[in-house]
């Protein structure tokens, strides 16, 4: 794999967007509170909408290439870049990166796109977590939740190689996840981010995944990924705990073996606290969406037509 | 993800590893005996034409189909058969046994058990042989030949081949590779580089590991006696064999060929009348199993203009 400058661009980018199995039928930019542009994208018309938070800001939109194609057929999906990547602004300030600037933005592109109310589908905590927090917050506005990788933090401990390292002190080594380090990342971002996504993509015949994901890092921030490195946070267990059990809509939760970015037990103990049916994938990795796609697509599907007997 | 086992690949043919499963798995399965030799057949599904998938160089078995079956065979009757060498057919070690008009022999012989008066016949590499001889002798059985990426006479050798298979060598670099004394040191070597060469395209990792899984289900001696097969047609014989072919034919040759030559795709083409040449940019030597998407539509658009 060819490495890219560790300098990584400070414009829009977004590469390989052209030869796309689906385009856009519409595409804008919304305003979240503090500002910031969301660069955001419209496919296909049906009920009820279906938004894919993007995980952000290490890579963009281009996250859910296998999913928009497939379920734009049925139904309006709205996909967007989030803050730090793609064609969205790129704040570098740590406060830009507050859970509840994420949630902004969500909130932002629902109101750009005159989407009163959508199914949110997100990937580790940038999706599933802030999907939780946007669900307690607007219960009218969540119709469901279909959660991969299950990223809630706190529930339970760390994967251990997650927390082997301190991500802010000068490291003696840059061997395996000693590369989750800002040290390390401003000399060497490509580096990292091929470690980072090659342990996402644990499953055999993963290359075409692993060029995505990676090109798809490239084009973010190295500045952001500090930013939101350094976000402040306060959270607790018990925060937590209640804003998981604040949500009031379905949710669907799906989480492989082999995630070694969000252990499964996140997933689990999601599930036995608000009773949310979970598939577990044998084998799987963290990116089941990219790698697992029509499992995904048949799993998102299936909720939503389960969700139309229901009454709002 | 190449995790073939070193020098004891190929150990024996008595215990085939288990099977993948199959997105469509066959509806009857018969062996056909011949000559002294079995060979293993598999039928799917039903319509007409009838279409008769022919095996290459018993490198591999019938599965280097498996991208083709489950599409073909919801419109058409479709038969896969394994050559005498590999899959379930016997392991021969006579070279003779293989020679073109043997497999020509043995196509029909499948056919006949098979009950399948007329097909369409698609193969790929040196399957081209007794694909011309039966459409040339027998026109009433072939109602068109789809040729992937076919060995022919009539163009450049190609890379593979190219060193002598008998003689001892001091250079193992490339195709020096296809060599008896090399084989015995490192067959899974020889097998990474034949399927890396005859899948150029990238992200081609499974296909890779398919083609070594299918291999390593024959066994070595098998495998050099279809090596040490004499070339029993001369090209004046075989191209006199196109040029009396009738049926309508289709070559799908892919531009980044390393097995055999882009000319020899070509070549035949030019000598087979009214024959059709469409080149898939960037495809490799297996591009029906790189480009299964690709090709298939490519064999659907020429059945629908047969007559």
């Amino acid at each position: 794999m060819s490495r890219a400058p560790t300098e990584t661009p400070s414009a829009p980018r977004r590469t390989h967007d052209a030869g796309r199995a689906r385009l856009p039928d519409a595409t804008g930019v919304a305003r979240s509170t503090d500002g910031v542009g969301i660069a955001w994208e419209s496919f296909g018309s049906g009920d009820p909408t279906l938004v894919l938070l993007p995980s952000t800001p290490i890579i963009h939109s281009r996250q859910w290439k296998a999913q928009v194609p497939y379920l734009s057929r049925s139904w309006r999906v709205i996909t967007y870049d989030g803050r730090g990547n793609g064609l969205s602004d790129r704040p570098t300030d740590p406060e830009a990166f507050r859970s509840e600037r994420i949630v902004d933005d969500l909130v932002a592109v629902l109101d750009a796109t005159d989407t009163e109310a959508a199914v949110l589908v997100g990937l580790c905590g940038d999706g599933v977590w802030h999907s939780i927090l946007f669900a307690g917050e607007h219960p009218d506005r969540a119709l469901g939740i279909v959660a991969f990788s299950v990223g809630v933090p706190l529930l339970s401990p760390p994967h251990p190689w997650r927390v082997q390292y301190s991500t802010t002190d000068e490291l003696p080594t840059d061997e395996g996840w000693a590369k989750l380090n800002e040290h390390y990342w401003r000399r060497d971002y490509p580096g990292f981010v091929s470690f980072f996504f090659d342990q996402l993509l644990p499953e055999p015949h993963s290359t075409k995944q692993l060029e995505d994901t990676v090109a798809w890092a490239l084009d973010g921030s190295v500045d952001s990924m500090l930013g939101d490195m350094h976000a402040p946070s306060e959270l607790s267990l018990e925060r937590v705990t209640e804003a998981c059990q604040a949500v009031r809509c379905p949710m669907l939760l799906v989480h492989g073996t082999d995630d070694r970015c969000q252990p499964p037990s996140r997933a689990q103990r999601l599930a036995d606290m608000t009773g949310a049916p979970l598939v577990i994938l044998e084998g799987a990795g963290h990116l089941i969406p990219a790698r697992e796609p029509v499992k995904a697509n048949l799993l998102i599907a299936e909720f939503v037509r389960g969700l139309a007997g229901r009454s709002r | 993800m190449v995790s073939a086992t070193r020098a004891d690949a190929l150990p024996t043919p008595a215990a085939p590893a288990r099977e993948q499963t199959r997105a469509r798995y066959p509806d009857r399965v018969g062996f056909t005996e011949r000559a002294g030799g079995r060979i293993f057949w598999e039928a799917y599904g039903a319509g007409d034409p009838a279409i008769v998938f022919v095996p290459p160089w018993q490198i591999v078995h019938s599965r280097v189909w498996k991208a083709q079956i489950p599409d073909f065979a919801r419109r058409h009757r479709v038969i896969a058969w394994d050559n005498r060498g590999n899959g379930r057919s016997d392991r021969p070690r006579d070279p003779m046994v293989h020679v073109t008009r043997e497999r020509a022999a043995n196509l029909l012989a499948v056919m006949d058990d098979a009950g399948v008066d007329a097909a369409v016949l698609v193969g790929v590499s040196s399957s081209s042989g007794p694909m011309v001889v039966v459409a040339a002798e027998h026109p009433e059985r072939t109602l068109g030949l789809v040729f992937i990426c076919p060995s022919s006479p009539f163009g450049s050798p190609g890379p593979k081949g190219s060193a002598p298979f008998e003689a001892p060598l001091t250079d193992d670099a490339g195709w020096n590779k296809e060599n008896i004394h090399f084989w015995r040191r490192d067959m899974a070597a020889y097998l990474e580089h034949f399927f890396g060469e005859a899948f150029p395209e990238r992200h081609s990792t499974k296909q890779i590991d398919d083609g070594i899984e299918w291999a390593m289900s024959t066994d070595m001696e098998t495998l050099a006696a279809t090596v040490r097969t004499p070339r029993t047609l001369d090209e004046a014989t075989f191209a006199a064999l196109c040029s009396a072919i009738r049926a309508p034919a289709l070559v799908i040759q892919g531009t980044d060929e390393r097995i055999s030559d882009v000319t020899q795709g070509i070549g035949l083409a030019a000598a087979i009348p009214g024959a059709v040449t469409t080149l898939v940019e960037g495809g490799g030597h297996l591009v029906h199993v790189r480009e299964p998407v690709r090709v298939n539509l490519l064999i659907r658009s020429f059945l629908e203009a047969l007559p």
